[in-house]
């Protein structure tokens, strides 16, 4: 048995490897045939009905369009490979699975990260608690992408559009396999004999069930921004940079947007149940490198529509997508190098110098591209006035970038230090927050006022009209607020900045809602669609905001040494400390809980766990969560003997539970924008996917006028 | 704009003003001896972990950090001093604010002159995108235009 996993995952990932190679390297040759033979080129639109019929009867006839002609067959082997990909990188987890569950400590990951002891849900969650196990995760992701990728465009599998973006992915696939091949090898054996036991994962990450959710859901984001690059770059490629691959991709682009989203906020919502301290957010490096690629990303999907709409800002948009992915690999070099610990202990890691390379491959060659497709990529369009929708999405990606430079350079700026002079300084939460406070209130003041906005020119009567009533709304909000008691300018410029931006987003729900309800369809449709979606996702990011302002400005903490039966009082609540349970040894695991009653009512548990191979002890905090406040409780340390006091922390947050609640709403409005809205409901059927949007690239219509307006009828295809 | 119409923003603006000066005035920071400790104590970096600041970490370094600038609170010693005493005694700085001078201003430096370098990219391509003048229309132009379009135009 022992041997077996470590072969079976070893050939799992050299078959991951060969097949990507392989796949790439067919691809390359197909396209390059095509070329060569200048066969006609293939467009997206003409691609489906052609592509059934081919498919069919093997080799086809000579369809409009270019339906078949030398290098077909390459591509079509080439895509194919997906599977194989796909098959490795299954083979590879399943292996890594079976070693954890059945705590084969032969191999050098299991020994290192599982235990006998350790609960079945954290041992399965054991892959993704170290370097090389989440590199198994990424793979299997991208290569799910990869997958779905090759079968959702089996249609257009000719088209050198999608064969380029499927080469791109198969390039990245090839570079994780050679990652587990190389610096990063999870299969490798123990040298010597084979331990009888290990120490487990890190206590912190075996604290908690989300640790089983947050680090997948995280991945698929992070992986999922693969797909529109490698869309990009085809683009690039094939000088098709026009309005096609954008809409072909929209929705790839949501989906791993939803997921990062989502993954974020449980990576939040994870350190406030289990670190400790009460904060959900520390700015540290892990948390940045995720928040990194979701703000380049949150710019994209703003920055997509000017493009949609004018067909401008090409090599913005397609900077943006480069930006997102460079960062998730430049953010996992940056957390999984060990450079963060100091810039000179980076080498140490063999994995680092690989995750830098690539980072600087991809930066170089993605600019490379855009520069050579400059003369394609100048759009003719202007915008008219900055008081217009373009001009509100303008300044939204100015604060984004901004943003996202800001935490960026905090995060990089003591290794550059560290590099430059040798002097180490550090860059924490007060710079943090004071530098993306004023870009955070800039962006919620643009959601109140983008929507109410109109393409191209907006005037003043027409904005005083949409906006009296939000504006309102936000002035009672902020008197509300201050007759509260709410003291500051900063939390009351957030709290009415945020009402204004919802008020502004339910506006823009009703009225889709009874514009549906005029045409005969459900109210149900003002909230289906990208528009109706996206706003729906602003309510969330304002619930979001708001309780971020109103727990990280409000919040109070204290620590008391209370004998049993003393009592600590803190904003109007009284926490009493009744004495110490029993302690509990569950597998390697001793817990130490308290029992502490909050206002005379409940009795909560915070408790302290001692893990046999760690220094620190692990505490177990326990919340009092209401929709108002949250108390938050922890035992910082026990008691020596019996009897003696114990040292309580307390802290007390307004509004936490809605950041939960926030990020369940922006996760929904991600699934609405996503759902096909009324307009997508009625083409289904169609096989005409990429470009329906009126995606034609202005290339493709300068190449074949015609072809715009000769796109098949849903009635004359279905 | 009629006075009327812009009476209600005016109101608006008024109300909303009154708030923010009546809700900002009464911030004066931390009061009591325990805020501010708090408050300083997340102004610095747990020595032993990484990330955390004093005021977060359980550790034994930062626990007693917390307890040593709780004395010096409670002695009566401004902000400034507690924090350059604590600071004095690691060897690497334990400030999370990064400094004002030298190399480590740049990180305040860099991202305000980005973003105005950014604006100013921005304006710039405004500028540039604003429709292009009226042509200039000489009177031989508009004479020529009157005589085509017959009598009606010869009036003016």
């Amino acid at each position: 048995m022992r041997p077996v996993n470590a072969a079976l995952g070893s050939a799992g990932v050299m078959l991951g490897l060969v097949a990507s190679v392989l796949g790439a390297l067919t691809l390359a040759a197909g396209l390059r045939q095509r070329r060569r033979t200048g066969a006609p080129p293939f467009l997206c639109r003409s691609g489906p009905p052609a592509g059934t019929h081919r498919r069919k009867n093997g080799s086809g006839g000579d369809e409009v369009g270019g339906g078949s002609g030398p290098g077909l067959g390459l591509l079509w082997l080439g895509r194919s490979f997906a599977w194989l990909v796909l098959g490795g990188a299954v083979l590879a987890t399943v292996a890594m699975e079976i070693a954890l569950v059945t705590h084969d400590f032969s191999l050098q990951y299991v020994a290192d990260n599982g235990s006998r002891s350790t609960p079945l849900l954290y041992t399965v969650a054991s892959l993704w608690s170290a370097l090389e196990g989440s590199i198994i995760l990424w793979a299997l992701v991208l290569s799910g992408f990869l997958a779905a990728l090759v079968r959702r465009f089996a249609d257009q599998a000719g088209d050198p559009l999608v064969a380029w973006a499927t080469l791109a992915m198969f390039v990245v696939a090839a570079f994780f396999f050679a990652l587990m091949v190389g610096p990063a090898d999870p299969f490798t054996t123990v040298a010597g004999a084979v331990p009888a036991d290990g120490p487990g994962p890190n206590p912190l990450l075996q604290n908690h069930p989300l640790m089983a959710v947050h680090p997948p859901l995280l991945y698929l984001g992070y992986v999922g921004f693969t797909v529109p690059f490698a869309f990009a770059v085809a683009a690039l490629v094939t000088g098709r940079v026009g309005e096609g691959w954008l809409a072909a991709t929209r929705r790839w682009t949501l989906v791993a947007w939803g997921f990062l989203t989502t993954g974020i906020v449980l990576g939040a919502w994870w350190s406030y149940e289990v670190l400790g301290w009460g904060g959900f957010w520390a700015w540290d490096p892990v948390e940045n490198a995720s928040f990194l690629p979701w703000l380049t990303g949150t710019a994209y999907l703003h920055s997509v529509m000017i493009q949609q709409r004018r067909g401008m800002l090409r090599v913005w948009n397609l900077s943006l997508l480069v930006a997102t992915f460079s960062l998730t690999i430049l953010g996992t070099f940056l957390t999984r190098s060990g450079v963060l610990d100091s810039v000179h202990s980076f080498t140490e890691s063999p994995i680092g110098p690989w995750l830098l390379s690539f980072f600087g491959a991809t930066v170089v060659v993605s600019l490379g591209l855009i520069g050579w497709r400059g003369d394609r990529l100048r759009a003719p369009g202007r915008i008219d006035s900055p008081v217009s929708r373009e001009g509100a999405f303008l300044a939204n990606n100015v604060v984004f970038a901004a943003f996202a430079f800001v935490v960026l350079l905090g995060t990089v700026f003591p290794l550059l230090v560290e590099a430059v002079n040798d002097d180490r300084i550090s860059v924490g939460t007060p710079y943090f927050n004071r530098m993306t406070m004023p870009l955070g209130l800039v962006l919620l003041f643009l959601m109140a006022v983008a929507p109410a906005l109109p393409w191209r020119k907006a005037s003043g009567e027409l904005l005083r009209t949409r906006l009296h009533w939000p504006a309102w709304a936000a002035t009672g909000v902020v008197v509300a607020a201050v007759l509260l008691g709410a003291r500051g300018l900063a939390p009351l410029l957030a709290f009415g900045l945020g009402a204004f931006a919802a008020a502004a987003a339910l506006r823009q729900l009703a009225l889709a809602a009874r514009a549906s309800r005029r045409r005969g369809g459900s109210v149900l449709a003002g909230v289906v669609g990208r528009a109706n979606g996206g706003m729906v996702v602003h309510l969330g990011v304002v619930l979001v905001a708001v309780a971020f302002a109103a727990a990280s400005s409000y919040d109070s903490s204290v620590e008391a040494r209370l004998a049993p039966g003393e009592s600590v009082s803190l904003a109007g609540h009284t926490v009493t400390y009744l004495g110490m349970d029993e302690p509990v040894v569950t597998g390697q695991r001793e817990t130490v809980a308290a029992r502490v009653q909050v206002d005379g009512g409940q009795v909560f548990q915070p408790a302290l766990n001692r893990f046999p191979n760690a220094t620190q002890t692990i505490g177990t905090p326990s919340v009092r969560t209401g929709l108002t406040e949250d108390v938050y409780l922890t035992l910082v340390a026990g008691p020596d003997q019996p009897g003696d006091p114990a040292v309580i922390g307390v802290v007390v947050q307004p509004l936490v539970v809605w950041l939960w609640i926030g990020g369940g709403v922006m996760a929904l409005g991600t699934v609405l924008a996503v759902w096909p809205g009324e307009h997508r409901r009625r083409q289904a059927g169609v096989a005409v996917r990429a470009g329906h949007d009126g995606g034609d690239t202005d290339e493709d219509a300068a190449r074949d006028p015609v072809d715009v307006d000769a796109r098949p009828e849903p009635a004359g295809v279905s | 704009m009629s006075a009327r119409r812009l009476l209600p923003w005016l109101a608006l603006v008024l109300v909303l003003a009154g708030a923010l000066v009546v809700g900002s005035a009464g911030d004066g920071g931390p009061r009591t001896d325990a805020e501010r400790t708090a408050a300083l104590s997340s102004q610095l970096r747990c020595p032993t972990c990484r990330g955390q600041s004093v005021r977060d970490s359980n550790a034994p370094a930062a626990a007693a950090i917390r307890t040593e600038i709780a004395r010096r609170v409670e002695e009566g010693q401004s902000d400034e001093e507690i924090l350059a005493y604590v600071d004095g005694q690691f060897s690497e700085s334990l400030l999370l604010t990064p400094p004002r001078s030298g190399v480590g201003s740049l990180v305040w430096i860099l991202p305000v002159a980005a973003l105005v370098v950014a604006l100013a990219g921005l304006a710039a391509a405004f500028r540039r995108w604003r429709p292009p003048a009226p042509p200039e229309v000489s009177e031989e132009d508009r004479r020529r235009v009157a005589e085509a379009l017959g009598s009606e135009g010869t009036d003016r």
